[in-house]
């Protein structure tokens, strides 16, 4: 549109605002970026969350929380097709699994360059990190202002 | 405590709409006023609008002021919106509910009403992106729910042998049943055969499994049954119970993979049907959030009307239509009347009004217990109502 051509619209933006000015979760991504697939876990009930909680254990309420890394293979427990509807940036056929993270947790994920019946139930799956539009911000002259982002998902082991 | 009736109720044209979210408004609120035109918009002191993708779809916030202005409508003791995505309509209800039991207000107006297709067809699923978790769910591509629900389709064929026929029973049922239903955005029949060759969206699911996207609204007034007396001449229809509930929001946190069993809606149906003092056994009709036809198949499960695993052979056996068990679904559900987030928990409201009032386009006869259930977002919440014709 003529008024907002060359700005960046956060309300458009389908990724999440990353950099310490915009989440309390800033290391997830800072952690990604380095491929660890992390989380935070309570130090005082022990409970671990998905996802990772920037201000409280959803638990027992404690701010004690502690970043941990997750395991970056696991087993695909489902796959799905979706072969039609599928949403503007994302391939067709957009392929989701129901990732097993060596039980310690189990993620709805979607499967990165997937065609038609390449995964199947009981097969191996491993993180992928991959680079996402950057979000630019309102900074002061001369500052670099703009955060490079990462997001991540699965795909075939 | 006082007693609450549903005294009207009506909707618009539900499909693909060439009107705005406020000319929908304006639609739905007629066909209440029209439903019952003892009830005259001074009548209302109390008013709720529902809707989703406001903000979204029709860059408008602050909608219940909006929604009543239209309406003519000038509320002096509740004028708010509400929203729980595929549950807001009902939401709204047991909002009016229990501001109409409180004594806060007499005669609240309830609208519920979603804008969801644009000038350019992407920007629907794109703007879906925001119904699951924005940030870990909705970036892997999920939003309008599909991949989800095909996975619980998955786990509950492997789990208790339902088959693809019985999937697609659902909506051969739920199709017939809104055939005559003049404001139902399909109105179109189908075989099992049409229904079992229908292209795949994601294997096991096909086209007719799944409810179309759709604009649309609904309208409906509930008054405390001193008020509701003198305001119709129907016979009155009580609301006897409802509950909702939650117990996650994102796919990581639900049920620890075991898509196939909805714990939250047997939990929420158990306090609903304690709430109303009936058990499952007692719902002559019941309008049940068959998004796709796999959810009915879990739902009248987990809602008590046959035992777990065995919702494909209840629909097989001809339980949940018409002379069977529990006719389900007897306006065409979602799957034939179509989905508009805001609308659809009022227009299930409104069947039962219809059913237990003996008005029904396809009448149960002598219907007097009926439940509504809505299911939102990715399995998260669930919110069932129960309404009869009588308190006891």
């Amino acid at each position: 549109m003529s008024i907002t051509e060359g700005k960046y619209a956060a309300s458009m933006d389908m990724w999440p605002l990353q950099g310490k000015q915009f989440t309390r979760i800033y290391p997830f991504f800072d952690n990604l970026k380095e491929g660890r697939l992390t989380t935070t876990k309570c130090k005082d009930c022990g409970t671990l969350s998905f996802p990772p909680r920037g201000v409280i254990c959803p638990e027992c309420l404690s701010e004690n929380l502690e970043w941990v890394d997750l395991p970056t293979k696991g087993t695909a427990l489902s796959v799905t097709y979706e072969e039609v509807g599928v949403p503007i940036g994302f391939e067709t056929p957009l392929v989701h699994a129901m990732v097993d993270l060596g039980g310690v947790l189990t993620l709805f994920s979607r499967i990165k360059d997937c065609p038609m019946g390449a995964l199947n139930v009981g097969d191996e799956v491993k993180l992928v990190v991959f680079p996402v539009d950057p979000q630019p911000f309102d900074g002061k002259k001369g500052e670099d202002n703009v955060i490079q982002r990462v997001f991540f998902c699965f795909e075939k082991a | 405590m006082r007693n609450v009736c549903v005294i009207a109720g009506g909707q618009n044209l539900w499909g693909v709409r060439q009107a705005t979210q406020r000319d929908m408004i304006q639609e739905a609120g007629k066909a209440c006023f029209e439903d019952n035109p003892i009830i005259k918009n001074k009548d209302i002191d109390g008013f709720i609008v529902g809707a989703c993708h406001t903000e979204r779809c029709s860059f408008q916030t602050h909608l219940a002021p909006q929604a009543a202005e239209c309406l003519g409508i000038k509320p002096v003791n509740l004028c708010c919106r509400v929203e729980l995505l595929c549950a807001t309509g009902s939401t709204g209800i047991i909002v009016a509910d229990a501001m109409i039991r409180s004594g806060k207000a007499d005669v609240v107006m309830v609208v519920g009403v979603e804008k969801l297709y644009m000038p350019q067809r992407w920007e629907i699923p794109f703007s879906e992106l925001g119904t699951c978790d924005h940030e870990f769910d909705c970036t892997n591509g999920m939003g309008l729910p599909p991949p989800a629900f095909a996975t619980v389709a998955q786990q509950h064929m492997k789990l208790y042998g339902t088959t693809e026929e019985q999937l697609a029973m659902v909506a051969v049922k739920n199709r017939r049943n809104g055939l005559n239903n003049k404001k139902g955005q399909m109105q179109k029949a189908i075989t099992l055969e049409e229904a079992m060759s229908s292209r795949t969206i994601v294997r096991p699911l096909k086209l007719t499994d799944c409810c179309p996207v759709t604009d649309g609204g609904a309208a409906i007034i509930l008054a405390c049954e001193e008020k509701a007396k003198d305001l119709t001449d129907k016979p009155l229809v009580y609301i006897r119970g409802s509950a909702q509930g939650t117990q996650h929001q994102m796919s990581a946190n639900f049920n620890n993979g075991v898509w196939s069993t909805w714990d939250t809606l047997r939990i929420v149906g158990e306090q609903a049907y304690k709430h109303a003092r009936v058990t499952p056994k007692d719902i002559n009709v019941a309008q049940t959030h068959d998004c796709f036809t796999i959810s009915e198949i879990v739902e009248v499960e987990e809602l008590g009307f046959c035992k777990k695993g065995e919702g494909g052979p209840f629909v097989q056996e001809g339980k949940s239509d018409f002379g069977g068990l529990v006719p389900v679904n007897t306006d065409g559900g979602l799957l034939s009347c179509g989905h508009p987030f805001g609308g659809t928990g009022i227009r299930q409201g409104i069947e039962i009004m219809h059913q237990l009032r003996g008005d029904a386009v396809k009448q149960v006869e002598g219907a007097r217990i009926g439940l509504t259930h809505n299911l939102s977002g990715l399995i998260s919440a669930h919110t069932v109502l129960i309404y009869g014709r009588d308190m006891e």
